[in-house]
């Protein structure tokens, strides 16, 4: 890619080509499991992982926070809003961008260097059909159900943080969680998350794919897809925010 | 390899799609599987209150604020979900307002007679339920923010009547109250001086009277006498008319002695009140002069006045900066 016309050109070309690859199902159908688990169970681990210490941290801020008029249990409304509106899908998009975004950007950026892709399309597959498709359904599918995962561990981290290492009950972290709970936190969360999984694995395909250059075309491509990923979650975290808040 | 995953991703779906449901129940405290009773209030404004309010009846919480939507003649309709089988007022009425300082509302149902004491409530309640149905009457309190604007109304009138009193108690005003009080001591020591010579003048002179009443009276017996004796020798009654008359003036001079004599009596048990008066007042003047009590201070001591006037403007200023910057004194930050 030369520049922002050569870019706009390929991101129509791939936005024609996701229509032909969505309607051709028999082709990424088989795809999409091992994609799921790939991008999607296998990543719950570094999602728990964040999710745990961003509960502990959080509980540990507010009642730093909360030392004055505001009642410390309030430290549960915060955990709790923070973990689902903000904190749940953006710190797991951010996670998961490095893991998904480098696995999918490296290993098409791989079969593009080898002339895999080039061997797929000689045998009149289509890699969007094939790679890409299932990737970015996968991703999409995969996000959300990783984020409300990383709610919930979250969520009890920051309960367990609040209830052994802060004087404060479970009822009464409860009653700050439910103070304003609305469903609304929870759904935001997740849509917002879906939409970072289409992003993160739809970069990742596009500079896996337009990867050249061997070995160094990769891992150039594999760092861009990751600040890319990075970036698009923040984009869209803000667009979010703007349109359903 | 294809069969574990697709049990992976199922699993790990399940268990995603369980949390939220379970999350979302627990959190909102659905209840499942009872049907909730659902009952509407109407308001003129609903100030706060939002979906997922709590709804509480003499202080336990027995729902939750379930919809709220603009309805018709500017009305506003709020949706309560509560607990079935509740023993809810003959005459319901919801009363929202702010349950904490934090921006939560609640509602309180009461009974529509014991609703509020105050007569802006009680007219919105009944301006509600004149429409009657099915709808209960709802009305809002007044939150944070207004009480604290009418609290710096309050505050500006005090300011401005302290201001009023700076005007009037000035240092000059504060003199002249000094030398009033000192002309008003000797005022009545004179008083008292002045009372104590007249009740002496007084008992002197109804002695006397009384004397020479007793002397009239000898006097016109002796008259009275001799008159007899000329009248007896002259026989023309003229004389006996002259002793008659002059008998009865000795007469009504003696009753005028006499009330003399209670007016004295009542002038002396008079006299005793008034110096137990002066004696007060004596000791009051004493005790400003010699700077004792809340109004020796206020009448020699200006720092009281002052330090009410500077804690007034403290209080103002205190409030102005509540209203304009509210997240200097109460914070609350996601991050």
């Amino acid at each position: 890619m030369s520049g922002p016309r050569e870019f706009l050109t390929l991101s129509g070309r791939w936005v024609v080509e996701a229509r032909r690859a969505l309607a051709d199902g028999p082709t990424w159908r088989g795809q999409l499991f091992p994609q799921m688990k790939k991008l999607g169970v296998d990543s719950v681990p570094v999602a728990v992982f964040v999710a745990v210490f961003t509960g502990i941290v959080l509980a540990l801020l507010s009642s730093y926070m909360f030392t004055r008029a505001i009642p410390l249990y309030f430290v549960g409304t915060l955990v709790a809003k923070a973990v689902m509106l903000e904190l749940g899908p953006v710190l797991t998009g951010m996670a998961l961008a490095g893991r998904v975004g480098a696995n999918v950007a490296a290993e098409l950026g791989t079969m593009r260097v080898t002339e895999q892709v080039d061997a797929l399309e000689t045998l009149a597959i289509s890699p969007h059909a094939y790679l890409v498709t299932p990737r970015v359904l996968a991703a999409t599918l995969m996000f959300p159900m990783v984020t409300a995962l990383a709610m919930a561990v979250g969520l009890l981290s920051g309960w367990f943080t609040a209830v052994n290492l802060l004087d404060l009950t479970s009822v009464e972290f409860l009653r700050g969680a439910r103070q304003f709970y609305n469903f609304k936190d929870i759904w935001f969360g997740l849509v917002k998350s879906a939409s970072f999984g289409m992003a993160v694995a739809t970069l990742g395909c596009f500079q896996g794919l337009n990867a050249r250059g061997g070995a160094e075309g990769v891992g150039r491509a594999t760092t861009r897809a990751v600040v890319l990923g990075c970036q698009a979650i923040l984009v869209l975290d803000a667009f979010w925010a703007l349109v359903l808040l | 390899m294809k069969r574990s995953n697709e049990f992976a991703v199922g699993i790990t779906v399940l268990v995603a799609a369980a949390v939220v449901v379970i999350g979302a129940i627990a959190l909102g405290q659905l209840r499942l599987g009872r049907g909730d009773d659902i009952r509407t209030a109407r308001f003129r404004s609903i100030g706060g209150l939002g979906p997922g309010a709590s709804v509480t009846l003499r202080g336990v919480k027995v729902g939750r604020v379930a919809e709220i939507r603009i309805a018709a003649d500017d009305w506003v309709e709020v949706d309560f979900r509560l607990k079935p089988n509740l023993e809810l007022p003959d005459q319901p009425a919801a009363i929202a307002a702010p349950a904490t300082l934090f921006g939560e509302w609640r509602v309180n149902i009461l009974p529509l007679d014991d609703a509020s004491d105050d007569r802006g409530v009680q007219a919105l309640l009944a301006e509600a339920s004149t429409i009657g149905g099915a709808v209960w009457p709802g009305t809002t309190l007044p939150d944070i923010g207004e009480l604290t604007l009418q609290a710096s109304r309050i505050a500006g009138d005090i300011g401005s009547i302290t201001n009023r009193i700076e005007g009037a108690l000035d240092s000059n005003a504060v003199a002249d109250v000094k030398a009033s009080l000192k002309d008003l001591r000797a005022t009545v020591v004179r008083l008292h001086n002045l009372a104590n010579a007249q009740s002496e003048n007084l008992t002197k002179l109804t002695g006397n009277m009384a004397k020479t009443s007793d002397e009239v009276d000898l006097a016109s017996r002796r008259f009275n006498t001799v008159m007899g004796r000329v009248d007896s020798a002259t026989m023309n009654g003229q004389l006996q008319d002259l002793v008659s008359t002059t008998r009865q003036t000795s007469t009504a001079l003696r009753d005028m002695t006499a009330d003399m004599q209670a007016i004295v009596r009542d002038v002396k048990d008079r006299r005793s009140s008034l110096v137990r008066v002066l004696e007060a007042s004596d000791s009051l003047l004493t005790r400003v002069q010699s700077g004792r009590g809340t109004l020796s201070l206020l009448a020699s001591d200006s720092a009281l006045y002052y330090e009410a006037t500077s804690t007034v403007r403290q209080l103002r200023q205190l409030l102005a900066d509540i209203q304009a910057n509210p997240r200097r004194y109460f914070r609350f930050s996601v991050f």
